[in-house]
């Protein structure tokens, strides 16, 4: 558990460097803002870091015409539903540091994003993906077997970045074993290719075969890309999470109790190599 | 009836399907305000291509006559709620909840096919909408 405790400890304290910039043509001063830094939380949503951003560039746009604030990687508008981590996984991957995102109050991409009046809908969309998580290891008994404060509990560890107190917690979601095995593996896949479009795959599987082996990452896939493991095809992607490229022997199982975000989900995305890449 | 057979009269051919219930509404309203959802560019023309959904009201949410529809497995959230919306005489504006397992509500850029396949039981989907937050 010592050991455990540790790998939880470095996952939890994985931060990515972002440099913030406003779109050059939603400028409207004659003064341009700085560049904004930040070291932000791989497991954290951009809404519950970036109001600092938002406080330094709203100065600068026109205030007659703005909208939400909305952020943008290399023309890929970034979700922020989606855990940071899983982001920088997806399209920051070969990116230099610090990670250069743009900044916009204007033209927000209805067709590709969601919108986010407030934290409250980080909060209720993160509650909801917990709840679908446990329903895939516990049919949901062990989140609806917590109180409403444990769940505030859970929520404002991870938005205060309190480690001890969103793992009080989060362990009794982790519980694996006797009744409480995991059911199935809760994860999902991010199949990129090459036009940097994305599709999500996500597939009931278990945490051992009938022959009481450990499914592994490799099963895993196989079940979830079942045409790019017959092609022999999975060489030619990078298989990433938490900026890491797992062995294809790990048991999935523990990969789920040691690298899932905190909404108990693994996030592992599928990148294509680039040619001549060794 | 044995859940085998009430499962194989589901799923005769009569089984009305979005795509065609929003074609034929755009055919008798010439507005052009309908939301045409743009069918995602990996569908392809298999047989395996859509699921059945069984649409339940929960709450003060009326009631859908037709209740089971076939949807494509592309198809997101997104687009069966604002389906549902019209269906059910909503306005555009108004939110409307779906729920799963009647416990979470899946992100509206979700799609179907992949909820079917974690939450699908007998072949269909039970999906529940509701026009306030009902669980969580």
């Amino acid at each position: 558990m010592a050991e455990d405790r540790e790998i939880l400890k470095e996952i939890w304290e994985g931060k990515i460097p972002v440099c913030f910039e406003l779109a050059n043509e939603e400028i409207y001063t004659v003064e341009h803002p700085d560049p904004f830094f930040l070291l932000v939380p791989r497991l954290s949503y951009f809404p519950l870091v970036t109001d600092k951003v938002f406080k330094h560039m709203i100065k600068y746009v026109d205030p007659d015409n703005h909208s939400e604030m909305w952020l943008e990687y290399e023309g890929q508008p970034l979700r922020w539903h989606y855990p940071i981590g899983v982001l920088f996984d997806l399209y920051g991957h070969q990116s230099e540091l610090p990670w250069k995102l743009t900044v916009h109050f204007q033209n927000f991409p209805e067709d590709e994003l969601l919108h986010c009046p407030n934290k409250d809908a980080v909060e209720s969309h993160f509650m909801s993906v917990l709840k679908e998580a446990d329903a895939l290891k516990h049919r949901g008994q062990a989140i609806n077997s917590m109180q409403r404060k444990d769940h505030k509990t859970l929520w404002s560890g991870l938005m205060n970045d309190k480690f001890d107190q969103f793992w009080s917690v989060n362990k009794k979601l982790m519980e694996n074993s006797g009744e409480e095995a995991f059911k199935y593996i809760p994860f999902r896949i991010y199949l990129t290719s090459k036009s940097s479009e994305h599709v999500v795959i996500q597939k009931l599987v278990k945490p051992s075969e009938d022959t009481g082996e450990n499914v592994t990452l490799r099963h895993l896939l196989d079940v979830a890309v079942p045409d790019l493991s017959e092609k022999g095809e999975l060489d030619k992607y990078h298989v990433v999470t938490q900026g890491i490229e797992p062995l294809l022997e790990t048991p999935a199982v523990w990969m789920s109790e040691h690298l899932s975000y905190p909404d108990n989900f693994l996030h592992i995305c599928l990148i294509p190599r680039v040619e001549n890449e060794s | 009836m044995s859940e085998k057979e009430e499962r194989d009269n589901e799923s005769d051919v009569s089984t009305p399907t979005l795509a065609a219930a929003e074609a034929a509404e755009s055919d008798s309203k010439t507005t052009s305000e309908s939301p045409k959802l743009p069918s995602s560019p990996v569908v392809k023309q298999k047989s395996n291509s859509k699921v059945d959904i069984l649409l339940k009201p929960a709450g003060d949410a009326p009631i859908m006559k037709k209740k089971k529809w076939t949807v494509e497995r592309s198809r997101k959230i997104a687009g069966v709620a604002e389906f549902i919306k019209k269906f059910i005489k909503m306005e555009p504006s108004e939110s409307l909840f779906l729920y799963v397992n009647q416990s979470f509500a899946p992100s509206p850029d979700t799609e179907i096919g992949s909820i079917f396949d974690c939450f699908g039981s007998d072949g269909k989907l039970v999906l529940h909408y509701c026009r306030t937050q009902a669980w969580g």
